[in-house]
């Protein structure tokens, strides 16, 4: 029996989009400079002195595929549950390491959406930014848990 | 049914964590491949291990080693034979640097062109530094000026961390 959808599901559902597709298109956008310029990259992983040596370049190979796989999940609205919580993972890393950087004082390049070295250099406005996008991803966990763990007592499924 | 209700919840709760657990595995996964296979496919691949340290990066195409060691930069700065050159911002460098070094801020190497670096001798021995062992600044900085015609131009790596723990001379603003 299809029910009508209260005003409150219809926010959820237009929220829990536009999270998603924000989220897609942050992910997918930072992936594409890092996957054509690896080394570029590598060097940027490296400047945030944070990783082993012998992990810097499996990072930067890896990192970039891991946000355009998961960019492309919140885009087709598929394997939500995991995509969402390795997007609020992810982002909780690039705020705990650029945090970390600017409590340290080092002059580096963020390596968010640009892998050349000269580009976006990490600052105060560069952490309020992640921290957003930290939020927007928090919410979309949030968002996945009411919508999978909802549907007992309701038969209309939350934003399909 | 209120009792049903609730008696599920947890079941669901559980199914909803291991579909998370399922999927983020798998994504991760699938990354690794991808970037795994990439990589050995692009011609401009990079190796999947590599040492990492700025002075063996510090080597310029003829095969020169553009750092130098902190006493030899001790000793050119003692000797007054050294122009240092201080590639952090502003501010950085308001806050304290190398007695004598002037500032050449990387990020904005433009805005300086005619204040500084056209009132340098092409054959004066430049050092230009940052900060921290992997500060890159320093290093662009000195191939940015190796391809104007300076000929002698050297990196001091961690520069600024160095120089105060060695007890070198710096200039603050409060000195």
């Amino acid at each position: 029996m299809l029910q009508k959808k209260s005003s409150h599901d219809v926010a959820l559902t237009i929220g829990y989009h536009f999270t998603r597709l924000v989220m897609s298109g942050v992910f997918i956008y930072a992936s594409i400079d890092k996957i054509i310029h690896p080394d570029l990259f590598a060097q940027a992983v490296y400047n945030y002195q944070v990783l082993p040596g012998y992990l810097v370049n499996l990072t930067a190979l890896i990192l970039p595929w891991l946000e355009l796989t998961l960019g492309t999940c919140l885009l087709i609205n598929r394997w939500m549950a995991g995509a969402s919580a390795l997007a609020a993972v992810l982002m909780a890393l690039f705020v705990g390491m650029i945090l970390f950087n600017l409590a340290r004082g080092l002059d580096i390049s963020c390596g968010c959406f640009s892998a050349a070295p000269d580009e976006d250099p990490v600052t105060v406005l560069t952490l309020a930014r992640d921290i957003l996008f930290l939020i927007f991803s928090l919410g979309l966990v949030g968002l996945m848990f009411v919508k999978n763990t909802r549907r007992v007592g309701n038969t209309h499924k939350l934003y399909p | 049914m209120l009792l049903k209700t609730y008696s599920l919840a947890p079941t669901l709760v559980w199914h909803h964590i291991g579909n998370t657990v399922r999927q983020t595995v798998f994504i991760i996964l699938l990354s690794m491949a991808l970037g795994a296979a990439v990589n050995l496919i692009r011609p401009d691949s990079i190796p999947f291990v590599e040492t990492w340290s700025m002075v063996d990066k510090l080597v310029t195409e003829d095969g020169e080693t553009l750092a130098i060691p902190l006493e030899d930069a001790a000793d050119l700065f003692a000797d007054n034979a050294v122009v240092f050159l201080d590639a952090r911002t502003p501010a950085e460098y308001g806050q304290g640097h190398i007695q004598g070094a002037v500032n050449l801020p990387w990020h904005e190497v433009d805005n300086y062109f005619e204040t500084v670096i056209m009132t340098l001798d092409t054959e004066a021995m430049i050092i230009t530094y940052c900060d921290g062992e992997a500060c890159s600044l320093s290093h662009d900085l000195a191939m940015f000026l190796k391809d104007l015609g300076f000929t002698r131009v050297k990196v001091l790596v961690n520069a600024w961390t160095l120089w105060k723990e060695h007890d070198l001379p710096i200039s603050t603003p409060s000195s």
